[in-house]
């Protein structure tokens, strides 16, 4: 046995122990609060069935009291009183000298009107809980004391715990061989114990894989040649840590997390494990027909039209102001430019907005015009047509400056040479359009519409703020349907992360078909 | 198409044309101009584009707006958008101008994979990640601040700054490194006196870019701010044409008010926006 050994098995299995460490106490910490709600939810509980029983609650409790049914003030006919009935005698709730806790009280005794017995804890953060049961004089109301004590860490445990796992990986070196990673791996695999205990059986699988994981890293050198390369290209790596540091926390990990939901329900602040329910779901049109538009079918044939129709309209007009613009002869060619850039300068809401009060009303913009032409009025949002018309034209004009602007760009590295000379060789300007200029518009048009596709895709605030769906959700796209699954159906955030994966592998694939297609363009060219 | 210069009227001809789709695509703008100095709530009763009568009343209303603490609402909320603005700058350029360098004078293994992923996730807008971002500062308890605003933003700018700002450095000339470096100055001093001070119009463009990002996001904000004395500027211009109440005249004023700095902006960058753009996406 060599030192090095000891001290490189110890190095791998300190590193990869204390993210271990991370995941296990973090599930502890869940689970310790998990459990002091539960008790505070069941001493709320038990304490409200006593007072309604008549009898004292033994458990210390902030506030425990018969609320009597909302009585019109005397005085001020507007303000509605209640009385509650404590151990220590009746009293109106609220006043100038009263408690803070009566307002706990007033707000659940209306919650209890409202829906019926309940148990819950309090919304403020304080870890109190509150539960009210019927009786006949109204609902007898308990509001625990604070927060419930929490189990003590287990710090014996934990040194013991310590302790052993570093014994494994001590022997596993001293043996040599190929218990080194054995010894690697079952030291890490201890983990998966206090795991168990914690977080289930899930957490402790996944351990128990990482330290697997580990343990062959090591034997096979793996984490020596890691750490190595780490070292060699120390400089560069910490240049990049900043913003690598930034972009796992800001988004490897909430995408990571926005995937994990999809597997989940939500309802009610509370996440359960459904599997694939959602996207089963989602992907057999939730119960309603092809032809209705809460259907993902339907939605996805409108986000298809949508991003297609516009894509189209963008290269079409952003070529055809291109092709002008580039003309020698124009007069004031850089004003011109400037001028129809304008509405990608202007911000994007700001547009829909606009956009939106053009078409809203009888009395709109768009609708003077049609009837100044002598045309009927439009009543924009009340038929899909129309509806999804006035989406895309708002689309449409923020939009084509982009395709305008790299189309212009492309034209500028045609050399003049080679269209004076097809010229002079008699070619006619279709010709010389389909075999000049053409072929230099592609390479970089290509990539600008995968990208434009993308953001038409994407477009929330245009369907958002100028049609918002109507008529009824039939001119909403994938994304803000999503949206709705998560702020309007009643926060259903399991179907809307569900749905937001759906669309994330849409358009993975869709780069990856359109990086294909732009890379044999450019292989293409000569 | 054509070298040579056509026929006058097929001059004249063109010239029309394009006035014509030029005043076809202002005349949304121009509406929004007439409606901030024309007096009343109402959007456009009349296609005209020029106001009839001229008013301020409506800048004059929205700027001595107060909100429910008394305070002035259109300031307050200016003050808001421009500290998000602001510090999603300073967040970003600084974290991209440092992997940018990495990833422009370094070969590491890794390298490919890390511009990869930023390309990517500049693919994918923020749109994708709100639910899990909703669920994750609700968690953190930074819904509702503006702080937890500019972390979000941050995740957007990054990305197409690390891609711009390294396109940026790429073009600097490699004999100014291989000298510096024969002096003996260390790649810190390097990136310090050399590449910042060379690539301040890449930086000055980025830092303007990600300033406009902020600046003008909506979703997110309208979906993560709840407090109204939080609001930033795009938020509470989409309220003050909400469903029950449209004051057009103020929205008009208030678009006005926040869009004109930002296309002063945007007439500053536009020249080299393209050229980022394209380099991103092709170079890939």
């Amino acid at each position: 046995m060599k030192a090095g050994d000891l001290r490189r098995a110890l190095r791998d299995a300190l590193m990869i122990g204390a993210l271990l460490w991370l995941a296990v106490t973090a599930a502890y910490v869940r689970d310790r609060n998990k459990d002091a709600t539960q008790r505070a939810l069941r001493h709320a509980q038990a304490a409200a069935e006593l007072i309604a029983a008549g009898e004292t609650p033994p458990t210390p409790t902030a506030a425990a009291a018969i609320v009597g049914a909302p009585v019109a003030s005397k005085q001020h006919g507007f303000l509605r009183r209640r009385v509650a009935h404590t151990a220590a005698g009746p009293r109106p709730l609220g006043g100038p000298t009263a408690p803070a806790v009566d307002k706990l009280l007033y707000d659940a005794a209306g919650r209890f009107d409202k829906d019926g017995p309940f148990v819950a804890m309090l919304p403020d953060g304080s870890e109190r809980a509150v539960a009210a049961v019927a009786t006949a004089r109204g609902p007898a109301i308990a509001i625990t004391a604070g927060p419930e004590p929490r189990a003590p860490v287990p710090w014996l445990a934990v040194v013991g715990h310590l302790g052993l796992m570093l014994v494994l990986v001590g022997v596993g070196a001293v043996l040599g061989g190929r218990a080194r990673g054995v010894g690697v791996a079952a030291g890490l695999a201890t983990w998966a114990f206090p795991a168990y205990l914690a977080g289930g059986p899930g957490l402790a699988l996944a351990i128990l894989a990482v330290a697997a994981a580990a343990g062959w890293a090591h034997a096979t050198g793996a984490t020596d040649r890691a750490i190595a390369g780490v070292r060699a290209h120390k400089v560069a790596l910490s240049f990049l840590a900043p913003a690598g540091v930034a972009m796992i926390v800001l988004v490897v990990v909430p995408f990571a997390v926005g995937l994990a939901l999809g597997f989940y329900d939500h309802h009610h602040g509370r996440w359960t494990f459904v599997g694939l329910a959602n996207f089963k779901r989602i992907l057999t049109g939730d119960g309603h027909a092809l032809s209705d538009p809460l259907n993902f079918w339907f939605i996805l044939g409108v986000t298809l039209a949508w991003t297609f129709v516009n894509v189209i309209l963008h290269v079409l007009f952003g070529t055809l102001f291109a092709l002008i613009l580039r003309q020698p002869w124009l007069k004031a060619r850089g004003l011109w430019r400037v001028l129809l850039i304008v509405p990608w300068a202007v911000p994007n809401y700001i547009t829909a907005l606009i956009w939106k009060g053009m078409f809203a009303g009888e009395y709109g913009a768009v609708n003077s015009i049609l009837s100044g032409l002598g045309l009927d009025r439009v009543s924009w949002f009340s038929s899909w047509a129309t509806a999804f018309s006035a989406n895309v034209a708002t689309n449409t004009w923020l939009g084509f400056p982009f395709m305008m602007v790299v189309a212009l760009g492309a034209l500028e590295s045609i050399p003049k040479e080679l269209e004076e000379a097809a010229e002079v060789d008699g070619a006619s300007s279709w010709q010389r359009f389909k075999e000049i200029t053409l072929p230099h518009l592609k390479p970089a048009l290509g990539p600008a519409i995968v990208l434009g596709s993308i953001w038409t895709f994407n477009m929330f605030n245009v369907i958002a703020l100028v049609s918002g769906g109507k008529p009824g959700g039939s001119t909403d796209i994938l994304v803000t349907d999503a949206y709705r699954w998560a702020f309007e159906r009643g926060e259903q955030y399991g179907m809307a992360a569900a749905l937001g994966t759906i669309i994330f592998l849409l358009l993975l694939g869709w780069t990856l078909i359109g990086r294909g297609l732009t890379k044999g363009d450019e292989e293409a060219r000569p | 198409m054509s070298v040579r210069k056509p026929k006058l009227p097929v001059i004249v001809a063109v010239h029309a044309l394009l006035a014509i789709g030029t005043m076809a695509v202002l005349y949304p703008v121009m509406l929004v101009v007439k409606k901030a100095f024309e007096p009343g709530r109402q959007f456009a009763l009349s296609p005209s584009p020029i106001p009839k009568r001229v008013t301020l009343d409506h800048f004059r209303a929205l700027l001595s707006a107060r909100g429910s603490h008394g305070e002035l609402a259109f300031l307050q909320h200016t003050i808001s958008s421009l500290a998000v603005a602001i510090a999603t700058t300073v967040v970003g350029i600084a974290l991209s101008c440092t992997a940018a360098y990495a990833l422009s004078r370094f070969r590491f293994p890794g390298r490919k994979a890390a511009l990869t992923s930023f390309l990517v996730v500049q693919m994918f807008p923020a749109s994708l990640l709100m639910i899990p971002l909703y669920v994750l500062l609700h968690e953190l308890g930074l819904l509702n601040s503006l702080s937890g605003l500019v972390l979000v933003y941050s995740t957007t700018a990054i990305p197409f700054c690390v891609w711009t700002l390294k396109g940026y450095f790429d073009s600097l000339p490699r004999e100014l490194f291989e000298a510096a470096r024969v002096d003996g100055a260390g790649p810190i001093r390097i990136f310090w006196t050399i590449v910042l001070p060379l690539a301040r119009p890449g930086i000055a463009v980025t830092a303007l870019f990600s300033f406009m990002t902020a600046w003008n996001e909506f979703i997110l904000a309208s979906t993560f701010l709840t407090d109204e004395g939080k609001y930033t500027l795009p938020v509470m211009l989409k309220s003050s044409v909400g469903q029950f109440s449209a004051d057009w005249g103020q929205f008009a004023a208030g678009a006005l008010l926040t869009s004109l700095p930002v296309m002063a902006l945007f007439y500053v960058v536009q020249k080299y926006l393209v050229g980022g753009l394209t380099a991103g996406a092709v170079k890939g």
